[in-house]
This record gives structure tokens, sequence and C-alpha cells, in this order.
């Protein structure tokens, strides 16, 4: 009895979490004008609404651009950090510790601070209304660290054979090192992903042009316009949640981990 | 073996890459070197470009001229920024404690129950606000709470308790902001705790029980004791992001009915980008670091001396 009661709370506290998601994607299967017409009847549905945001230009274009910035990001952000983080864990120079400090004392800067100076930086060289100012702001000190724990863990003896064998310290990075850290990687790449992708104040900022703006901060601009519509604000909603729960489907585990590792740094 | 290595490589040089070349002798500085720059240009300068323009009238437009002090005085007389810091600070208090302890809550009796493919299912719907974007989870919401005919609102209006003004009430918007933040926010910090949870030996426990402790003693004097570290963390991280809030309430408020739900990053915002006075809004991005920097002094301490208590 008290652990079915257990088992129905716990149904409850889910449907909680889930129930927001769930009317989003009802009522972007509607063609309604109201939103208020709650039900889960299933008599009237109709892909009009997606129908009409891919005809938009507009919606294609923040949907490319935002996996294309969302993408570089991943990959800039784990070229730069295993490559840094292989240096931290393995390798010996002056001033190691200290530099290794002062990135993670970055992590406290608030993003909103930096964002004015940033815009500045940005306007002086050029890059307003680019990929560059949307996408090179993208890596943070996270993945420095993530990547290191996980390079600490490789036997130093499997580099130290690779170098007397003669292999160069890149070599030994590119094809012993970043093979054995794959799910730290993938952890991150999820991260980074998710994390641009749903990035909203500095593209919001940072654009200004149509043909540049994210997907968050088109949707966000498509609330404020179309209200009438809901239907079809929430259709641009689910293909705004769709990579990234997809994303968090597939690969579940290590996506927790990653968080796991990433909020358990000292 | 330093040295073995050194003269390994100057006997035979391999084909060279170009990094290696770049690198050269202090090959590590060019492993670091790119993401050294990066941070260096987008998290050290802007920093030191923040300090300063908040000694100045800067404008975006025309050329920052050094006015002193004077932006900072003006904070002691701007009631928005009062508000800003009343808000933030109400909001934080209440959303730091309410999701550490739901979201230690959920994750202990998640442990407890083991894995099942409920548990699972749990564990993916607590999850899912975390991965949505904040402005998508503010657009969703909106329709949620405004209006007679939302769905909140029809559910109140059979269970017949009156709908309250949800975002148009300055009594009851915060709360409202802060109830949507824990509900994004717990499934992030739930996982932490669980993998906190399961570092811990089992033995610990099981001696414990073995001795006769009922499970709440349990848990107060052995597991709530070795969570610390990732409570630290978890309200560390809570109260950073709270001192950030931005995206919820620009897009569902936008710190409105007045000021009731202005906060800091808002009125930072509105400071640089509408009312074009940024180095006044610099003045209050430092006393939002200089908070966020407080915060993690704090953690740091908490955590050094949780070393040598349990370490």
């Amino acid at each position: 009895m008290k652990k079915q009661l257990g088992r129905l709370i716990l149904i409850l506290i889910s449907s909680f979490m889930i129930i927001p998601f769930l009317y989003m994607f009802m009522t972007s299967l509607r063609v309604t004008y109201t939103a208020y017409n709650f039900k889960f009847a299933l008599d009237d549905l109709t892909l009009k609404n997606y129908r009409e945001i891919f005809y938009n230009t507009s919606f294609i274009i923040y949907f490319l651009n935002s996996l294309f910035i969302s993408l570089s990001g991943v990959v800039l952000n784990v070229v730069f950090s295993s490559m840094a983080g292989y240096a931290f864990a393995k390798l010996e120079f002056k001033g190691r510790e200290k530099i290794f400090f002062f990135m993670l004392l970055t992590l406290i800067i608030p993003s909103q601070v930096t964002l004015l100076p940033l815009y500045v930086i940005m306007r002086h060289l050029g890059w307003l209304n680019t990929y560059m100012a949307l996408i090179l702001p993208l890596p943070t000190a996270v993945g420095v660290f993530i990547m290191r724990q996980s390079i600490l863990k490789i036997p130093r003896d499997l580099m130290d054979s690779a170098r007397i064998d003669g292999c160069s310290e890149f070599r030994i990075f590119m094809e012993i090192v970043l093979p054995l850290i794959r799910p730290a990687i993938i952890a991150l790449s999820i991260f980074t992903f998710v994390g641009a992708w749903n990035e909203f104040l500095w593209p919001l900022i940072a654009t200004t042009s149509n043909s540049m703006r994210t997907l968050t901060v088109g949707m966000a601009s498509m609330n404020a316009q179309y209200t009438v519509n809901y239907g079809l604000v929430m259709a641009g909603a689910t293909m705004t949640f769709l990579p990234s729960f997809i994303f968090y489907i597939l690969l579940q585990r290590q996506f927790e981990e990653g968080v796991a590792l990433s909020g358990l740094k000292g | 073996m330093q040295n073995v290595e050194i003269l390994l490589i100057d006997e035979k040089p391999k084909k060279r890459f170009c990094i290696k070349r770049l690198a050269g002798k202090g090959k590590p500085y060019g492993f670091i070197g790119p993401l050294s720059l990066l941070l260096f240009t987008f998290y050290v300068i802007p920093i030191f470009l923040s300090i300063y323009f908040s000694f100045t009238d800067y404008n975006i437009i025309k050329k920052p001229g050094f006015i002193g002090l004077s932006n900072y005085r003006d904070l002691l007389l701007d009631e928005t920024f009062k508000a800003s810091i009343k808000n933030t600070f109400i909001f934080t208090l209440g959303v730091v404690p309410a999701q550490t302890i739901f979201s230690l809550f959920m994750a202990s009796w998640l442990v407890s129950r083991g894995k099942s493919r409920l548990t699972e299912f749990v564990k993916g719907a607590m999850f899912i606000p975390v991965i949505s974007s904040m402005v998508l989870v503010s657009i969703v919401w909106r329709i949620l709470l405004n209006g007679e005919g939302s769905p909140l609102n029809m559910i109140l209006n059979i269970l017949n308790i009156t709908q309250p003004n949800w975002l148009g009430d300055s009594s009851i918007v915060l709360f409202v902001l802060m109830g949507i933040t824990v509900w994004k926010n717990t499934g992030y910090f739930m996982i932490l705790y669980i993998a906190g949870l399961m570092e811990i030996p089992k033995n610990y426990t099981e001696a414990a029980r073995v001795d006769g402790a009922g499970r709440w003693r349990v848990f107060y004097h052995i597991t709530l004791p070795l969570l610390k570290p990732t409570t630290i963390m978890v309200v560390f991280l809570g109260m950073v992001w709270s001192l950030q809030t931005f995206d919820l309430i620009y897009t569902l408020t936008g710190g409105g009915p007045g000021n009731a739900s202005m906060t800091l990053v808002l009125h930072i915002y509105n400071n640089a980008f509408k009312n074009f006075n940024a180095g006044y809004a610099m003045t209050i991005a430092n006393i939002l670091l200089f908070f966020s920097a407080m915060a993690a002094i704090v953690q740091k301490s908490f955590l050094k001396k949780e070393k040598s208590e349990v370490y």
C-alpha cells in the first residue's frame, strides 16, 4: 500500500514536469487562436502549423543558424578543451597550476557582466552580426575541467612508451589520448550543444539582422508577434525543444555523467 | 625521463605538424594556447573594460569620458536599482533552499528505490525542463498562466479557487517566477545529488542500520554529512544562477508590473541596450560581479574546511 502511494506521488511529480511540454506539443497540432481550449481529444489534429513554419524562410534561417552555431561551438570547445586538458593533466610546464586556477576562475564571472564589454570588443573587431561573434565566445573553462579529469585517469606509462617509440606529443594526443576519453568528449559535446542551442541573451545583443538570428531569439520575437495563433508559436517552440530532447534521449547516460562531472568541481 | 624524451626528439626529427612547430620548445603552451586566448579575450579583458567603463559616461556611441565615482553615487538614488537588488535577493533566498531541498529529496528517494523502470522515467521527466531553453519555458508558462481559460486557471476554477492574476499582480509575480525556476532547475541538481549519493560506500549506511539506527537517523547522521561537498556545490551554483536570472523575466514579465520583478541583470540590460547608459550599466554589473565573487569565496572556504574534516 505504502509502495503504491509512493509510486503514485512519483508519477504525479513527473506529470507536473512533463505536462507543460505535452501541452506545448498538443497545442502545436491545432490551429487555435484561443490557446485556451485545453483538451486532450485527438479529433482535430493537424500538421498545418508545422507546414506553415517550414514554409516561413525566417524560421528555417533561425533553425539553421542555431544548428550551425551549436555544432561549431561543439567542435571548437571539444578540440580546444581537450588540448588544454591534456597539457594540464600530463605535461609539465611552468605555471601549470596557476594558469589552470585562473582558467577556472573565469567560471565565476557572470556572463552578463562581460556582455557589454564583449559587445564593444566585437564591434571593434567588426564581428557583430557574424558567426564569429556567436561562436567564438562559446568555449568555457568547464570543458578543460571535464577533459583534465578524465585524462588524469589515463596511465602515464602508456604515453611514456609511445614517447620512447618516437611518437610526437601531438600524435600521442591524437592517437592515444583522444580515443580513450570518448565518454568525456560525448558528455562535453552534448553539454556544449544544449548550452549553445538554448543561449538567448548574447545572440539577442550580438545580432540585429534577421538573417543572423538564432532560434531562441526568433522564438521570443515570434511570441510577441503572433500571440494570436498559439498553435504556430507552439509548433516553433516544439521545434526548438526537439534537438536537445533527441540528444538527451539518445545519450541520457553520458549526459547525466557530464552534469555530475561538471557540477562536482571544487 | 624528461631528458631521454628530449634526446629522442632531437635525434630523429619526425615530420613536423603545424601545431608542433608553432609550439616549438614550449609545446605545452601550444596545447593550452588557443583556449587561453579565447578565455582571455572574452572573459578577462571584458572584466577590466567593465571596471573601466563604470567610471565613465560611455553610451556605446560616443567616446567614454571619465566621470569618477558619479555612477556609483547614482546607484544610491536609483529606486529601480534598489528594487532590483531587493528582488534578486528575495529570489535567491527563496529559490536556493527550495530547489536544494526538493532535489535532495527526489535524489534520495530515487536512489533508495533502486533502479527500476519507474525511477528511470522519473529521472528523465525531471530532466526535461533542464534541457529546454528558458525562452521556451517562458513561452509555455505564459500561456499556461495567462487568461481566464488557461489550463491551470480552469483547474482552479473547477476546484472553486479564485484565480490570481499570476503575472500581473505585483504581490505574487516574483513568487510565480521563483516557482518556475525551481521547477526548471531541480532536475539538474537532482542529478548532482544522485551522483553524490552513489559515491557513498554502501557499508557505511549498512553498518549504521545493523547498529539499529533508523532510516531518518542514518540519513541525518551519515548521508547528509557525506553529501556536504555536493550540497555546497548545489547551493553555490544555485546562488550564481539566481543572481544571473534574466531570460525568464525578460520574456515573461519584462520586470513588471512596475518594478515588482525587476532583477539586477534586467536592469543592466535595460541601461546598456535600451537607455544607452552603458557606463551606468557596467556599474551595476560590477555590483553583480562582487556578489558572485563573494559566493565563490564563501564556497571555497567551505570546501577547504570540508576537506580537512573529512579527508
